[in-house]
């Protein structure tokens, strides 16, 4: 009964849901987009994410917070691009109307322009490889949430991880002998001690 | 246990990530033999230090306005259910007590089962109706009249009733979930197929605009009591012509205010969402160019702002140039910010009292509040048919004091806007902090009714009470009777700025996230007088800042009042520009019949086209300063352009489309959408997308 009355007071007090507005509407509009590939459907899909924190308890996702709501923003995400594609094979192209769903300019720009060279060699491994290295590395999430997050084994984290850096090494040390025999500068990519 | 290269355990190790004390044991073993393992797991932490940096330096996006005005209002219900639900979980404690006590009296069972609180997923899908959300914000399937009606309705008037039904239905012992379940599906609901009722995509028919017009999510009754209303009489827009191309023999030099203000652009969106087109003498060009922030360097050091210009083909006319004059003040970061004396001046008149006024206005004001700090100090006044001190001067860090005071306001009465002022900056005077930010900020509807009623006697007050130091904000609220004319005056008058808001994200981006530019002057009396040659310039014209128009005299006259520049502000100003020996239909006047026009300099052949000069004052400074800058084209192409160029080059021609300018050129809604898009950029907030959702709906309105 304590225990009942102390959630009700919580649930007056939307400052965690604020706080956590804050803290990652940013990381997880990145990482949405990382889904859809589209900015404007990235967005929906962390209001909608958020929509749903707001019929949440602090209690009951006391700590979890972070992978809870990536956790529910990839779901959301994973829902909009399967609809998309669905969409899209039967529509056979765009409508005309403003209601069309083409993405925002900015999407590719984004994903062209201002990429450094690791960022865009990221983007040549497997998608579940790539999503585990940002979620491990953008977002700083452990094994187990990440597990929690893609419902994937903590083994099987770990190998997409190990994976997913020696082939980023691979392609980083390739470039790094290319670049050394051109003028261009060599970046230290390897620091043997 | 045997370890390779291949094994992932490696990798976990380097990470941190191998918690299983014997494997971490074996692999430290493993490392301490091989320097192969030895140099693998240095390889791997160097490759995850560099995707540390290199990922967290991607550009961050967030939500738009929009976005956000959903997750807010979500938020509110949830407040406002938890209040209701402080009380109803009480009986339900109660209730639940009685009858366990009861059940185990019956049975004499030991256990009681708690109320099942089910998987976030399962809650969803356990409401019969709701399709997925996927609509983006204006992609809602167009609803009919009848049935938007319904659902409005629904979310205004069922919204929290329905909540308690549900409350009480759901059966005492189970209450309180269940009534924030039904409470908080609504609102899903709501916000997913009917949006932000102004953004759904369905454009009602006349009468009904005009009804949504005057008071939107009020009661049915109302609805068709207003049915009747016409839509602009009671707003007040001074009439606006759009500046002349003028020839630069008779006019080289041209000279204009700058100014801050973005009120236009926020309440053509207001027009806009609300499936209207703005009536042409609400568009402000330059307020809706300057509405967004352009990525202009930083001055440099003992520079209050950095003057930053760049010409290429004009969009709507291939054959002019276009001119950008970018101002960009120094940033401030929010640690050094000076000290704030705010006097809250609240018009609580009964005008006020729509939903997105007085409520509004509280709630932006809140967002005001929770940025203060302890050594600020804040007071409030209100302003009705009398006006009163409400708070007096209170310092930042007894915010529950201030906030407090904030809710008990309520609208009521006639407005004498006169008195107050008096009294708001009486008290701002009396509180006057040296050095730090001194500032009235006036939040009213503009209808002023009573008192000092004529716009003349109020503007000189103002200007009046400006001479003390006091820098004034307005924040304009509200439809129907909202009185721009008015309240622009006042903000150019009293060393102001003016925005309209019109959602609690508007209010954020003012009062948060531009807080430093809303609210600390870096510079005052900031004016731009161009000289343009007559070898290289055949005439121009000046895009937008009809109003800001100053004689060329004005410019080194240090009593002519100008606008000001907040920290980290950027302001933009546009010229069409016509090239020498391009074919123009400026008017000719005679040749003069006493004097000889004048005979070219030497530096008119030079190749510069114009010199930009500057004059602006320290914020506590009387004389002023003056920077000056030569300008040569360089003949950039439209194509070469910079993002921030194409943008502000889309929102001007958005801008005189509306206003129907009679120097449009060739721009359309299209052309727009084109520039636009080219021009977004980064756009972290999310502000260049509104626009383009903004620019498609204006034109959908213009096809009708």
């Amino acid at each position: 009964m304590n225990h009942r009355g102390r959630k009700t007071v919580h649930m007056s007090d939307a400052s965690w849901i604020r706080s956590a507005l804050e803290r990652f509407e940013a990381p997880l509009t990145r990482y949405a987009f990382g889904i859809t590939g589209d900015l404007e459907r990235a967005r929906d899909v962390v209001q909608d994410t958020f929509l749903r924190l707001c019929s949440e308890s602090p209690a009951r996702l006391d700590g979890r917070v972070a992978p809870w709501l990536f956790k529910v923003c990839r779901n959301r995400a994973l829902d909009v691009r399967k609809k998309e594609a669905r969409t899209l094979s039967l529509e056979d192209g765009r409508s005309e109307s403003w209601e069309s769903l083409d993405p925002l300019p900015s999407a590719e720009l984004e994903a062209k322009e201002g990429m450094t060279r690791v960022v865009a060699l990221l983007t040549t491994l497997p998608e579940n490889q790539r999503e585990v290295i940002r979620l491990k590395f953008q977002n700083e999430l452990s094994y187990r949430e990440i597990s929690e997050i893609t419902g994937l084994s903590t083994s099987n984290v770990g190998f997409l991880l190990h994976r997913g850096l020696r082939s980023l090494r691979e392609l980083l040390q390739r470039d790094s002998r290319e670049s050394s025999e051109s003028v261009r500068p060599v970046r230290p990519l390897r620091s043997v001690p | 246990m045997t370890i390779d290269l291949e094994d992932p355990k490696l990798t976990a190790y380097a990470l941190g990530e191998l918690t299983d004390e014997t494997e971490r044991a074996s692999v430290e073993a493993l490392v301490s033999q091989s320097d192969d393992a030895r140099r693998l797991v240095e390889e791997i932490r160097s490759t995850a230090s560099l995707l540390r940096k290199e990922l967290a330096a991607e550009p961050s996006i967030e939500l738009t306005g929009i976005h956000r005005e959903r997750i807010d209002r979500s938020l509110e219900k949830r407040a406002r259910m938890g209040r209701f639900l402080s009380w109803t979980a009480a009986a339900a404690v109660v209730l639940f007590s009685v009858s366990i006590v009861w059940w185990w009296k019956l049975s004499h069972m030991p256990e009681v089962a708690e109320p099942e609180v089910a998987e976030p997923e399962a809650r969803v899908s356990s409401y019969p109706t709701p399709p997925p959300p996927a609509a983006p914000a204006f992609v809602a399937p167009a609803l009919t009249p009848g049935q938007k009606k319904g659902a409005v309705s629904g979310e205004t008037e069922g919204g929290v009733p329905g909540g308690v039904a549900g409350g009480m239905g759901g059966g005492v012992v189970g209450g309180a979930p269940a009534a924030i379940e039904s409470a908080t599906m609504q609102e899903l609901r709501s916000l997913g197929y009917i949006g932000y009722t102004a953004g759904a995509p369905s454009v009602p028919s006349p009468p009904e605009a005009y009804a949504r017009y005057g008071y939107e999510g009020r009661n049915t009754d109302s609805l068709d009591v207003q049915r009747v209303r016409p839509p602009f009489h009671t707003e007040g827009y001074d009439r606006i012509d759009d500046n002349p191309f003028l020839g630069v023999g008779q006019n080289p030099l041209s000279t204009f205010s700058i100014d801050v203000d973005t009120a236009s652009y926020a309440n053509v969106r207001r027009f806009v969402s609300q499936s209207m087109l703005p009536p042409k003498d609400a568009v402000r060009i330059e307020e809706m160019v300057n509405y967004f922030d352009y990525d202009y360097p930083a001055p440099p050091e003992g520079q209050p702002f950095s003057v930053n210009v760049e010409i290429a083909d004009a969009p709507w006319k291939p054959e002019h140039r276009l001119m950008r004059i970018g101002l960009k003040g120094t940033p401030l970061s929010l640690d050094d910010r000076p000290r704030l004396n705010l006097v809250f001046l609240l018009d609580v008149s009964g005008s006020m009292e729509p939903p997105d006024k007085l409520p509004l206005l509280k709630k932006a004001m809140r967002l005001l509040v929770d940025e203060l700090r302890e050594n600020d100090q804040v007071a409030i006044v209100v302003y009705a048919g009398a006006s009163g001190m409400v708070l007096p001067r209170t310092s930042g860090d007894q915010k529950g004091v201030i906030l407090d005071a904030l809710d008990r306001l309520q609208a009521g009465g006639s407005t004498n806007g006169g008195a107050g002022i008096q009294l708001a900056y009486d008290h701002a005077v009396a509180h006057f902090i040296p050095g730090g930010t001194n500032r009235v900020v006036l939040a009213t509807d503009g209808d002023f009714n009573v008192g000092v009623t004529s716009q003349g006697e109020l503007t000189r007050l103002i200007e009046e009470r400006a001479a003390s130091g006091v820098f004034l904000s307005v924040l304009g609220f509200g439809m129907g009777n909202y009185k721009d004319s008015t309240l622009e005056k006042l903000a150019d008058r009293g060393n102001g700025n003016y925005a309209y808001i019109d959602s609690l994200s508007e209010a954020r981006k003012v009062l948060v996230r531009e807080m430093g530019s809303t609210l600390v002057t870096i510079a005052k009396d900031v004016k731009i007088q161009i000289e343009f040659n007559p070898a290289e310039v055949e005439s121009y014209r000046l895009i937008g800042y009809e109003n800001r128009v100053l004689r060329a005299e004005d410019f080194n006259d240090d009593e002519k009042d100008a606008g000001e520049i907040g920290a980290g502000h950027t302001v933009t100003a546009l010229y069409e520009i016509v090239p020498a020996g391009v074919p123009t239909d400026t008017p000719s006047v005679d040749p003069l019949k006493y004097q000889q026009s004048l005979a070219a300099t030497q530096t008119a052949s030079t190749g510069e086209i114009l010199t930009v000069k500057l004059r602006y004052k320290e914020p506590d400074g009387e004389t002023s300063k003056l920077l000056e800058r030569p300008v040569r084209d360089e003949e950039k192409t439209y194509a070469s352009a910079t993002q921030d160029f194409k943008f502000a080059a889309a929102v001007a021609s958005f801008g005189m489309i509306l206003r129907d300018s009679p120097h449009k050129g060739n721009a359309t809604f299209d052309g727009v959408l084109e520039l636009a898009r080219e021009g977004v950029g980064a756009d972290r907030h999310g502000y260049r997308a509104e626009f383009l959702e903004l620019a498609r709906r204006a034109k959908s309105l213009r096809e009708q």
